[in-house]
């Protein structure tokens, strides 16, 4: 099999299926489940964690050119990130801006 | 209850709707979604399909690390669909919000491949004052609008990170990850959800020294499990 076949296959089968399947299921149970059942709320909390989980990787193990910042401003911005996010009223994107705005003041004043 | 279907003239509308707050949101994490792909050195490919198959940026920077790393199908298969357990909810909030009694049921299949954050988010906004006949193709519209919108955006964002100097690219790429961690203050309503935030930053860490493959995945079960246990949320809350 070609590397662009086998690559195709992967995505349909460990991307589109795997993922589909729970957007197919939410379909399913939309009209049976109530959207604040007890499974749902475990789940909620598994998802949840999960991200964050995989936000933390992405600051300690950077990948590519984030990797020429320094570990301090990557976990600095993303703190100030939140707060910039409770400070501006809930706004995501002014939380988002913050954030990157926050990594580029501090890798620009120290040299990154 | 009408016997009318769904009022597919609204689609347009929701094509138009896309281009917002959300939708610019989404732009600016998509372009640093595209500059993490050129990070990963892995092609544009990868990440163009994942965008198009996945439509969910956690599972697609999951899918793409792992598919870096050479790591397994099942591998990647089990970290992928556990991310995607979140759009289970997403889902069924929306379509309960767009299907009618009477319409066909293909539509909302097709509807479901586009429901992510975004989306969710976009509906708890621009749902309420529609007919209901026109709620699934409008939001349709939206839907098909963004993928396109972010298909551009990936391919703008994979480039950029090769032209610009460190420091931007960086920014580029880190606008993902704080889309992500911003986007779960912004969902959370209970202290299960911040008691999850933190477990996930503390255990994914640990998990990775050891078993770096399945870190999301203990992190998630792990984590989410004693968050639920801890502060579990009382169901007469609302």
């Amino acid at each position: 099999m070609s590397g662009l076949a086998s690559l195709v296959l992967l995505a349909v089968v460990a991307g589109w299926a795997v993922t589909y399947g729970w957007r197919f299921a939410g379909v399913y149970l939309a009209e049976r489940m109530a959207p604040d059942s007890e499974v749902l709320l475990w789940v909620r909390a598994v998802a949840t964690a999960l991200v964050a989980a995989l936000v933390a990787r992405i600051i300690l193990v950077p990948p590519g050119q984030l990797g020429s910042t320094a570990l301090e401003a990557r976990v600095m911005a993303m703190v100030l990130g939140v707060a910039g996010f409770y400070l501006f009223r809930r706004q995501m994107g002014l939380g988002v801006a913050t954030a990157v705005l926050s990594l580029f003041v501090m890798s620009w004043w120290f040299g990154g | 209850m009408s016997d009318r279907g769904y009022d597919w003239t609204a689609l347009p509308g929701g094509m138009r709707a896309a281009i917002g707050v959300p939708g610019l949101v989404m732009a600016a994490s998509f372009i640093g979604f595209g500059a993490l792909v050129r990070g990963l050195e892995i092609g544009l490919l990868p990440g163009l399909l994942s965008t198009a198959l996945i439509w969910a940026l956690p599972g697609q920077v999951v899918f793409l690390n792992m598919y870096a790393e050479g790591a397994v199908m099942l591998a990647i298969a089990v970290a992928v669909t556990v991310t995607a357990v979140r759009l289970l909810p997403m889902v069924v909030l929306v379509i309960s919000k767009v299907r009618i009694a009477n319409g066909t049921r293909w539509p909302l299949y097709l509807l479901a491949h586009f429901i992510a954050v975004t989306i969710w988010r976009v509906a708890e906004d621009g749902l309420e004052e529609l007919d209901r006949h026109k709620r699934m193709p409008w939001l349709l519209g939206v839907g098909l609008a963004l993928m396109g919108a972010m298909l551009i955006m990936t391919t703008i964002g994979y480039y950029l990170a090769q032209t610009l100097p460190p420091v931007l690219a960086a920014c580029l790429i880190f606008m993902t990850p704080s889309f992500f961690f911003v986007s779960l203050f912004a969902s959370a309503r209970f202290t299960m959800d911040y008691l999850a935030i933190a477990l996930g930053v503390i255990i994914g860490p640990l998990a990775h020294q050891y078993l770096p493959d399945l870190d999301l995945v203990i992190a998630g079960a792990v984590g989410g499990t004693i968050a639920y246990v801890a502060a579990r949320p009382r169901r007469h809350r609302r």
